[in-house]
C-alpha cells in the first residue's frame, strides 16, 4: 500500500513564557498508508494534538518535515480535512450553509453544491435539520455536521482531533459506529487522535502509541481484529489481550510522565 | 424526516420552543415597571401639587403634560425632535462609514493599526464639546457644524468597538475555514464578518446614545432649532415645564431609536435566534 502522509524524524519546540521551551515532539517518524484508519493514541501532553496540526499544516515542524505524497507540507493544507473537537462551525450559517463551505471554495454552482451538500447531509442523518443553526443542535448533532462539512469538501485525507471527546458515552459510541460505515464505504485515509483505548480499539486498522512528552513512537499495534467491534466483540478474550497490550505501553508512559510531573515539582 | 437522529443524541432541537426552554415561572415584569413608573409620576404630583415643593424648582407633571400638548398643537415638537434626530443621524452614519472599516482593517492588519494607534489614543480622551470651537470655526454655525460634532463624538467609539470585536473572531474558525480552502477574500466575508458583527453592532448601539448627548450639547450651545436648543432657550424664558418636557423628549427618541437598533440587530444576526445555552 502506497503511504500518503507522512512526518520524517519531526521536532517541535514551543516558546512558553520567556525563554523557556516545551519540546511537545521529538523526531517523531510515522506513515500513514492509504485508506487506512490511524489511530494516534496517547495521554494528555503526548503532543498528538500537535501531530496532527502540523499534518493540517496550522503549524510547522521546528525541524524534520511532514509530507504529503512525499512534498513537504508548508502552510494551511485543504487536502488534509480536519474535524475540530471543538466542531468549529461557523455559527452564522445553516447546517446546509456549513455543509456546503468546502464546495463553495471550489467554485462549485450553487445547484452541484446542494445535491451534494444534501447527500452527506443525509448520510450522516441530518437530513431535515438543513436550515438549523448549529446553535439549536445538540453536541452529538454539531459534530455531524462537522463531519458532513468536511466530507463533502472531498480531502485526501481526514484528520480527527478527538471529535468525539466531549460527547456523552452513548451519543460517542453512536458516533463511532456512523464514522466506521462511512469509512467502509469510501476508504479515506484517516489519522484518528484519541487518548480513549476503547475508542482506538473499535476504530482503527492500526495504532500508534505515543510516548509522553515529547512525543515520540512509543509502540505501532497492527489491530486485526474482526469488525464489527462493539460490546459484545469487546468481551471477547483476543479483544481484552490486546487492550492489555495497548494498555501496557500506555501505562509505562503515563508512569513515565508522572514521575518526570513530580521531580518538576519538587 | 423519517430518521430524526434525536433519539441517538439524547436531546430533541425542534420541539423545544423557545417559550418551553424558559421554563422559569412567571414573572409579571411588565406589571412591576409599570406599577414603579405610576408610583414616581403620583409622588412627583404630590409633591408639586400639595406645594411641598415651589414649581419655580420643580414644575409639576400636569404643567410638563400642558406644556407638551401645546407644542403638539402647534407642531414645534415634532420640528425640534425632527431637527436632532436628522443630525444625529447623519453624524452618526457619517461615523459608522469611516469607523467600521477602518475598524475591520485595523483589527486584521496590524500595520494599520500601528501606524493610527497614536491617533486613537489622542483624540479618545476628548469629549465632543471640545471639538465646538474649531468645528464652529471652520463650519459656522449651520448644519454641517452640528453634524461635526455627532461625528466627532462617535467615530471614535465606534472605530474602537469594531477594533475588538475584529480582534476576537475565533482564531479556530478562521483555521477551519482555509482547511476547507478559503482565502483571504473568503476568510473575510465567510468569517471575520459575520464573526465581528454582534460585536460591532453593540458599539453603534452603544455610540448611538453617545451621538445623541453629542448633539444636544451642540445645539445647547449654537442652535435655533432641535431638542437642545429648545431646553436652552427654554431655560433663558424660565419656561421649566418647557424644560422638564424636552429631557422627557429626549428620553423617549433615544428609547425609540434603541428599539429600531435592536430590530436590525435581530435581523442582521438571524442565527442568534433560539440559542441553546
Amino acid at each position: 500500500m502506497s503511504i500518503v502522509l507522512s512526518a520524517d524524524k519531526v521536532t517541535k519546540v514551543f516558546m512558553v513564557g520567556r525563554g523557556r521551551a516545551v519540546t511537545a515532539v521529538k523526531e517523531l517518524s510515522l506513515d500513514v498508508r492509504e485508506g487506512e484508519f490511524l489511530c494516534l493514541l496517547g495521554a494528555s501532553g503526548c503532543g498528538k494534538s500537535t501531530m496532527i496540526n502540523m499534518f493540517a499544516g496550522f503549524t510547522q515542524p521546528t525541524s524534520g518535515q511532514v509530507l504529503l505524497h512525499g512534498k513537504p507540507i508548508t502552510g494551511i493544507e485543504p487536502r488534509c480535512g480536519m474535524v475540530f473537537q471543538s466542531y468549529a462551525l461557523f455559527p452564522w450559517k445553516t447546517v446546509r450553509a456549513n455543509v456546503e463551505f468546502g464546495l463553495k471554495m471550489q467554485g462549485k454552482s450553487a445547484a452541484e453544491r446542494r445535491v451534494v451538500a444534501e447527500g452527506f447531509i443525509n448520510m450522516v442523518k441530518l437530513t431535515g435539520f438543513e436550515e438549523h443553526y448549529p446553535a439549536e443542535l445538540s453536541g452529538g448533532m454539531q459534530q455531524r455536521v462537522t463531519l458532513a462539512r468536511i466530507l463533502a469538501a472531498n480531502p485526501e485525507v481526514l484528520l480527527m482531533d478527538e471529535p468525539f471527546a466531549a460527547l456523552d458515552a452513548m451519543t460517542r459510541q453512536v458516533m463511532q459506529e456512523e464514522l466506521l460505515a462511512i469509512h467502509d464505504k469510501n476508504r479515506k485515509t484517516t489519522v484518528f487522535i484519541t487518548h480513549n483505548i476503547d475508542e482506538a480499539l473499535t476504530l482503527s486498522d492500526r495504532i500508534v502509541v505515543l510516548s509522553a512528552r515529547p512525543g515520540r513512537v512509543k509502540a505501532e499495534i497492527e489491530n486485526r481484529l474482526p469488525r464489527p467491534r462493539h460490546v459484545a466483540a469487546q468481551l471477547k478474550p483476543e479483544y481484552l489481550e490486546l487492550k492489555a497490550r495497548v494498555w501496557s505501553y500506555v501505562e509505562e508512559e503515563i508512569q513515565r510522565h508522572d514521575a518526570a510531573q513530580r521531580e518538576l515539582e519538587a | 424526516m423519517a430518521s430524526t437522529p434525536t433519539a441517538a443524541d439524547g436531546g430533541s432541537t425542534t420541539s423545544a420552543s423557545p417559550r418551553a426552554r424558559r421554563g422559569r415561572r412567571f414573572r409579571p415584569v411588565l406589571l412591576l415597571n409599570v406599577l414603579g413608573v405610576f408610583v414616581f409620576v403620583g409622588l412627583w404630583a404630590a409633591a408639586t401639587e400639595l406645594g411641598w415643593v415651589s414649581p419655580i424648582f420643580l414644575p409639576s407633571p400636569v404643567a410638563v403634560a400642558q406644556e407638551g400638548q401645546k407644542l403638539l398643537s402647534t407642531g414645534d415638537l415634532w420640528i425640534a425632535v425632527w431637527a436632532s434626530s436628522k443630525r444625529v443621524f447623519l453624524g452618526f452614519a457619517a461615523a459608522g462609514l469611516v469607523a467600521v472599516p477602518l475598524g475591520i482593517l485595523m483589527g486584521v492588519w496590524w500595520p494599520a493599526k500601528a501606524l493610527l494607534d497614536p491617533f486613537v489614543s489622542l483624540l479618545r480622551p476628548l469629549p465632543s464639546i471640545t471639538w465646538i470651537p474649531l468645528t464652529m470655526l471652520w463650519l459656522g454655525i449651520g448644519e454641517s457644524q452640528k453634524i461635526m460634532i455627532v461625528f466627532m463624538g462617535s467615530w471614535i467609539y465606534i472605530l474602537l468597538y469594531t477594533i475588538e470585536s475584529t480582534k476576537r473572531v475565533d482564531p479556530m474558525l478562521i483555521r477551519a475555514a482555509r482547511n476547507l480552502g478559503a482565502n483571504d477574500l473568503a476568510v473575510m466575508t465567510n468569517v471575520v464578518l459575520p464573526g465581528a458583527l454582534p460585536g460591532i453592532l453593540a458599539g453603534l448601539k452603544v455610540t448611538l446614545a453617545i451621538s445623541w448627548s453629542c448633539v444636544l450639547s451642540a445645539e445647547m450651545i449654537a442652535a435655533q432649532t432641535g431638542l437642545g436648543a429648545m431646553i436652552w432657550m427654554a431655560k433663558d424664558w424660565g419656561n421649566l415645564p418647557l424644560v422638564l418636557l424636552g429631557m422627557v423628549c429626549i428620553s423617549i427618541t433615544v428609547l425609540l431609536a434603541d428599539v429600531a437598533a435592536n430590530w436590525i440587530e435581530r435581523v442582521l444576526q438571524p442565527w442568534e435566534r433560539n440559542k441553546r445555552d
